[in-house]
This record gives C-alpha cells, sequence and structure tokens, in this order.
C-alpha cells in the first residue's frame, strides 16, 4: 500500500508495532510453504524414480512380476490417443458454446433466461467431480443406456462396422485355410460340405469334404485343401483401423468422450474470456462493413480472441491427461494389452491409472517404477504448459 | 490491446448475400446445438443417477431408511447379511474434507492476504507460478506422493497411523485445495477498494489491524465462496483417498485408521472388473454417486451464489 506507515509508527505502541511485524512474518512463511511443499514433492519423486528411467522405459509394456522389464510404452501411446480424442470432441463444442454465451445475447426474456441458464449449468459443471463424470461415461457411452443391448464375452457386438469375420481350419495337409463367416455369433463352424476358402498363400480354392473313413487324397494339392467332414473351424476376425461398434463398451474412444466432458466446462469458461477480451471496436467495425452474425464471428472474433483460447485449451488438455478417477471407471484398472492399440473400440492402458495400479502393487519395486511414471507425466505436463505460455507470450507480443 | 492486423474489407462484402445470410442462421443453430450439450451432461447426470440409484432401492434386499441409518456398509461382500449403511463411507468423506479444510483454508487465506497486501512485485512472481504448478499437479500424483511421502516420513513418526489413513490423505486433498483456496480469496481481497485500506492507515490502525479489521470482514463473502468451493473439491476428490486413505470404509474418527469414502468406494468398485450392469454392487455405486452428487453440486451452487453476490456488492 502506498500509504506512509509514518504516522502509524507514531501513533501505534510497542506491542502493536511488535504484532504487526510478527503477522507480516508469519504471512511470508505461511505462503512459501506452497513453494516448500512443491519442491518436496518434485524431490521426493525425483529421489524415488530417477533411477529407473531409460529408454527401455519409455518403450516396454507392463510385465507382471518383472519390474526392470517393465515401462510405460502403451501408457503414452494410450494417454495421448485419450488426450487427442478428448481435445477433438471437447474442443470444437466448448469454443462452439463460449461463442454462444459471448455473442449470440438475445434480446428476447426466454433467451436471455436460458442464456442464464446456460451460464449458470456451466459453472455448476466446473464443480462436478470427475468420478462422477466417469460413471456417466460408463452409462452413457460404455453402455449406452443399455440401448443397443449388451456386449457379451465370445459375442461380436450388435451392431458394429469395420470388422470382417472368417472361420479358419488346418486341412490334412497341415495347412491352414480360411473361409468367410455368416453368422459371426457361431463360435465354431462344422465344415460338412465343400466350400469356397483362400489358402495361406491367399488364393481362392475350392475347400473339398471327404468322409472320416476314407483315406486321404495322396495328391499334395488337393490334399492341402482337403478336411474330413465334421471337422471345426474356428471363428476369427480383423478389423479395420476404423472399425467402430455400439455400444463404445470400455475403449479408448469412451475414454475420450469421457474426459472430453471433464473439461467441456473449463474450455467454455476459459474461451469465454478470451472472446471477452476482444475489443468491442473490431466487432463494431467488421458489423459496419456489413458483415452478419457468423461473418464478424468467423473473421473478426475467433482470430483475434484465438491465442487466449489455444493457451485455455491446452491448459484443459493438461487437465486430461493427468485425469486418473473417469478413466478407472471407463476403461477399468487396465494396465497392459497384448495388442498394440489398432483401433478406437481397443482398450488401453494410460499414464495416470498406469501410476495409480502401480502404486498399489505389492511388489515394492513397482512403487519406484510408479515414480519414473510420475516424472513422464509431469515432463508432458511440462512440455504443455510450455506450449501455453509461448502461444500467450506470443501474442501479447504481437498485439503489444 | 488492439489488433493489429490490417483488416481485409474485401473479406467481407461481397459474401454478404442471401446465401451468407443462411451460412450464419445455419450457423447460429449450430452454436446453439453445441452450448445445450452441456446442458444435456447435466441432465443425464440427474437422470442416470435418480434412474439407476432407484434400480438400487428396487432390490427387495434394500430399505431406504437403513441406507442413512445403517453405520456398516459392506455390499461387495458375497456372505452373511449385507450391510448398506452410507454413513461410514459419508463420515470417512467428511472426516478427510475436515482435515483438507484445516489446512487449505488457513493456509490460503493467509497465503492470499499476503500475495495481496504484503508481497512486493519479486517474491510475487516467484510465488503465483508456484501455486500455478501446484494446482496443476495430477491428483493421482498427490495420493502417491501422500503414500510413500506424508505417512511414513512425517505421521507414522507422531504416532500410531496405519500404512493408509484418514490423515495423510486428508493433508494431500488439503494440499490439493490450496491453490484454489488461495486464487478465489486474493481475488476476493483484490476487489477490496482501496479507499478502505488507506482509510484504515490513515486512522492510524497497523497494516496487521487493518488486513484482520477491515479488509478481510470486507472480503469475507468471497472467501466464503472460496471455502465452499474448495469443500466441493475436497468432497469429490477420488485419487488421493483411493491411493492414501485405505478401502476400509470405518465409523470412526480416529484419523489415524483407514477410511474408504464415498468417491474412493466407487473408484474401488470399478477397478475390481467384477462390477456387471444389473447387480447389486453396481447398483449400490449409483446410489452412493447420487449422494456425493447432491453434496458436492449443493455446495457449489452456494458457492456459485455466495460469488455472484459478492461480485455485484463491489462493481
Amino acid at each position: 500500500m502506498a500509504v506512509s506507515n509514518t504516522l502509524n509508527r507514531t501513533r501505534s505502541n510497542g506491542s502493536r508495532r511488535t504484532v504487526d511485524r510478527g503477522f507480516q512474518v508469519v504471512c511470508l512463511l505461511v505462503a512459501s510453504l506452497a513453494l516448500v511443499i512443491l519442491v518436496t514433492l518434485v524431490t521426493a519423486i525425483l529421489f524415488r524414480g530417477g533411477n529407473w528411467l531409460s529408454l527401455g522405459f519409455l518403450l516396454n509394456g507392463h510385465r507382471e512380476n518383472a519390474p526392470e522389464q517393465s515401462g510405460v510404452g502403451q501408457a503414452i501411446i494410450g494417454s495421448i490417443v485419450v488426450c487427442l480424442l478428448c481435445g477433438t470432441a471437447a474442443l470444437p463444442i466448448g469454443i462452439g458454446t463460449a461463442v454462444f454465451l459471448e455473442e449470440y445475447q438475445p434480446l428476447s426474456r426466454a433467451g436471455r433466461w436460458l442464456h442464464g441458464f446456460i451460464q449458470l449449468n456451466v459453472s455448476n459443471l466446473a464443480g462436478v467431480p470427475s468420478i462422477v463424470y466417469g460413471i456417466l461415461g460408463v452409462t452413457a457411452f460404455v453402455y449406452m443406456f443399455g440401448l443397443f443391448g449388451q456386449i457379451q464375452a465370445n459375442k461380436p457386438p450388435p451392431m458394429e462396422f469395420g470388422a470382417t469375420y472368417f472361420y479358419q481350419t488346418k486341412t490334412l495337409g497341415k495347412k491352414w485355410v480360411q473361409f468367410r463367416a455368416t453368422d459371426p455369433t457361431q463360435q465354431v463352424f462344422e465344415i460338412v460340405a465343400p466350400l469356397q476358402a483362400t489358402n495361406e498363400s491367399r488364393q481362392a480354392i475350392e475347400l473339398n469334404v471327404i468322409d472320416r473313413s476314407a483315406t486321404p487324397p495322396s495328391d499334395p494339392e488337393l490334399r492341402d485343401r482337403t478336411v474330413y467332414s465334421g471337422a471345426t473351424a474356428s471363428i476369427l476376425s480383423t478389423k479395420r483401423p476404423w472399425y467402430f461398434h455400439l455400444p463404445f463398451s470400455k475403449s479408448v474412444l469412451s475414454a475420450g468422450l469421457t474426459l472430453a466432458l471433464v473439461i467441456l466446462p473449463i474450455v467454455i469458461i476459459a474461451s469465454q474470456e478470451a472472446i471477452r477480451a476482444v475489443p468491442p471496436s473490431l466487432r463494431e467495425a467488421a458489423y459496419g462493413l456489413g458483415a452478419n452474425k457468423w461473418q464478424v464471428v468467423s473473421t473478426t472474433v475467433l482470430p483475434s480472441a484465438l491465442p487466449g483460447i489455444m493457451t485455455g485449451a491446452i491448459l484443459a488438455m493438461s487437465r486430461a491427461i493427468g485425469e486418473a478417477a473417469p478413466l478407472l471407471a471407463v476403461m477399468g484398472g487396465v494396465i497392459s494389452t497384448t495388442t498394440s492399440l489398432g483401433n478406437l473400440m481397443d482398450k488401453s492402458p494410460v499414464l495416470p491409472v498406469t501410476i495409480y495400479r502401480w502404486a498399489q502393487d505389492e511388489n515394492p519395486a513397482f512403487e519406484n517404477l510408479a515414480a519414473a511414471a510420475i516424472i513422464v507425466l509431469l515432463v508432458f505436463l511440462l512440455l504443455m504448459n510450455s506450449v501455453a505460455i509461448f502461444v500467450r507470450n506470443r501474442a501479447e507480443r504481437k498485439h503489444a | 490491446m488492439a489488433n493489429a492486423e490490417p483488416f481485409d474489407v474485401a473479406q467481407l462484402t461481397p459474401r454478404s448475400t442471401l446465401s451468407s445470410q443462411r451460412w450464419s442462421a445455419f450457423m447460429t443453430i449450430v452454436l446453439m446445438i453445441c452450448s445445450l450439450i452441456s446442458v444435456l451432461t447435466t441432465l443425464g447426470i440427474i437422470v442416470m443417477l435418480v434412474y439407476e440409484a432407484a434400480g438400487f432401492f428396487a432390490n427387495e434386499q434394500i430399505q431406504l431408511s437403513r441406507f442413512f441409518t445403517d453405520t456398516k456398509w459392506s455390499v461387495g461382500q458375497t456372505q452373511g447379511e449385507i450391510h448398506y449403511g452410507i454413513l461410514p463411507l459419508l463420515s470417512g468423506t467428511l472426516r478427510i474434507t475436515a482435515i483438507a479444510m484445516l489446512i487449505a483454508l488457513p493456509l490460503g487465506v493467509i497465503t492470499a492476504v499476503f500475495l495481496s497486501e504484503f508481497a512486493s512485485p519479486r517474491v510475487r512472481s516467484i510465488l503465483k507460478p508456484a501455486l500455478e504448478v501446484l494446482a496443476g499437479v495430477p491428483t493421482v500424483v498427490l495420493g502417491y506422493f501422500a503414500m510413500v511421502f506424508l505417512t511414513p516420513y512425517l505421521l507414522q513418526p507422531l504416532g500410531d497411523f496405519k500404512t493408509f489413513n484418514a490423515a495423510s490423505a486428508g493433508i494431500a486433498v488439503g494440499i490439493l485445495c490450496l491453490p484454489l483456496v488461495t486464487s478465489l480469496a486474493e481475488d476476493a481481497l483484490r476487489a477490496v477498494p482501496r479507499s478502505l485500506r488507506e482509510g484504515s492507515l490513515g486512522l492510524g490502525a497497523t497494516r496487521f489491524e487493518t488486513t484482520v479489521k477491515v479488509v478481510l470482514p470486507a472480503a469475507i463473502s468471497g472467501i466464503v465462496a472460496a471455502f465452499l468451493l474448495a469443500l466441493a473439491r475436497a468432497i469429490g476428490e477420488t485419487m488421493v483417498v483411493a491411493l492414501a486413505a485405505g478401502s476400509t470404509p470405518t465409523w470412526t474418527l480416529d484419523p489415524r485408521l483407514q477410511s474408504q469414502t464415498m468417491a474412493g468406494y466407487i473408484v474401488n468398485t470399478f477397478q475390481s472388473e467384477s462390477v456387471v450392469p444389473g447387480s447389486l454392487s453396481y447398483y449400490s455405486i449409483y446410489s452412493v454417486a447420487a449422494v456425493l452428487f447432491c453434496l458436492t453440486f449443493g455446495i457449489t451452487v452456494l458457492g456459485q451464489y455466495v460469488r455472484r453476490r459478492f461480485r455485484e456488492e463491489y462493481n
């Protein structure tokens, strides 16, 4: 405060001055506690996990009972994919909502009420615990309110796109042949009649069926495409990268959409602030030149609010990448997968869930590994925040 | 802050045709749909919780009255009588929240006082980023910190604290809420008109007296709002308690014991992967979530209300 203390001093007695001094010292000590906590936290984690960081740690997946060979490779990819999905869903919707709330102020009473209601709703959604969003994600994305039935184990989902099912069997010549499955719900197919199939070198062949009592043909070409009648073929499927089914089940897509709901209020509020900072004169100039509402928004408001929106968006994404609770609900505590992430319907481990599972592992070595994974996560956060600061500084320099 | 970029007039005028009018109207509808998604989210949460929690109470083993009075919770178990009293989980939540608030509220308000009344710009430029970084630390990291550092090195030397206990989780949640309380309280303190401080100092009060008798009372509604919003955050906090507070619901006041919270129960149940839709433990998640949501939503609404009222006063 700019007011001089001289007057104070002359009027106050010694004890009042001591209390004042003491208070300021206490304030300083308490305020520096935040710094102390932060330093302790980072030191404790570096101390615990620093030795475990290696290239192998960044590339490998989780291996049960083998902490030395375990790593966060799959989790890093999973986190990035989930985060990108989350951003793809949350940013357009969040920015759209912010534009609607800031630029489309209605004149009618009902319209104003709707605006106020949406605004109130957004600020209240920001206070909903993320685990509640997790439950919403489970209900709305994983099971889709049961609208499309439930996905059962060993059965294809009720509605799916981009999957091909075929049966595979071994012929008398010990060669694999495959043929299309007409009814994918059937796990095992019994071959009784000749049918069209493809062999190992992907050539179309006619599958020959002989009776069990008959002698196998001696011609090797024929033997390679002959099976006994009643031989069984088991089902297999290939899934395209765009493979997709309803309900989404426990998948990275469900996880990304759930996180999108978590960060939506943050994106909206940050974008609103950025849009509010655009000087009204710019809008008025554009209107004056004959632009209509959307032209004003798309050519004037959004470009000049973009750095602010980007900063808020990156900060929201960095919140998303550290969220564990909704992901635990939506994908379960998945820590490793046998196949790599092939489509959006796959499950994947993510960094925060990996940290959680390792921290709980009975093997104390995994507890240290969790600290190493935390370092990786913190590096990610640091990178994202640096980008946000860079964007903000560049925008400030441009406008200065 | 003026936009220095030259504005290209040609961008606008030729396109202001009938089709661009239609496009504009179309985009209005698109934006409106975007903003309705947030309303749909709230609606979705409420409908889902009501519907599925009703499914829990529709089970003939479950009575609504015992849900609120029974002091045991054992829905997950397969043998023996099932107890489904929310009180142990609720008390676990409140115990940890109380510890968290005991830490976050005084420390947060004093830090805010320091930042707004005493700090030099130089000290501020160190403390503010530190608080921002602390606010950005993922909760699972704080949970880990509580588990591997606070419990063995800070608490266990002091007394008979269990491996998982309410105190370490409470402290970690307090650390989590500290930046939130600080930033909201600092906003409230900065909104107090300078003339009030100058008047007080001019009458001969010390800075301490000015702060305690003039500035803090003037900012009290903002500080109450900060407290309420941090409270809602602490009640809903999940990962810290899932890691540090243990997985046994207890009906006690002892902070040294395990203490499963409502959010902790939800996440532990989901994690076990044995939850199938339609089972009792699946429905129990929703009943607990309904209580959790009512509590946090109510407190948030109250906090926002207090905050808005306070804003009007000083603008």
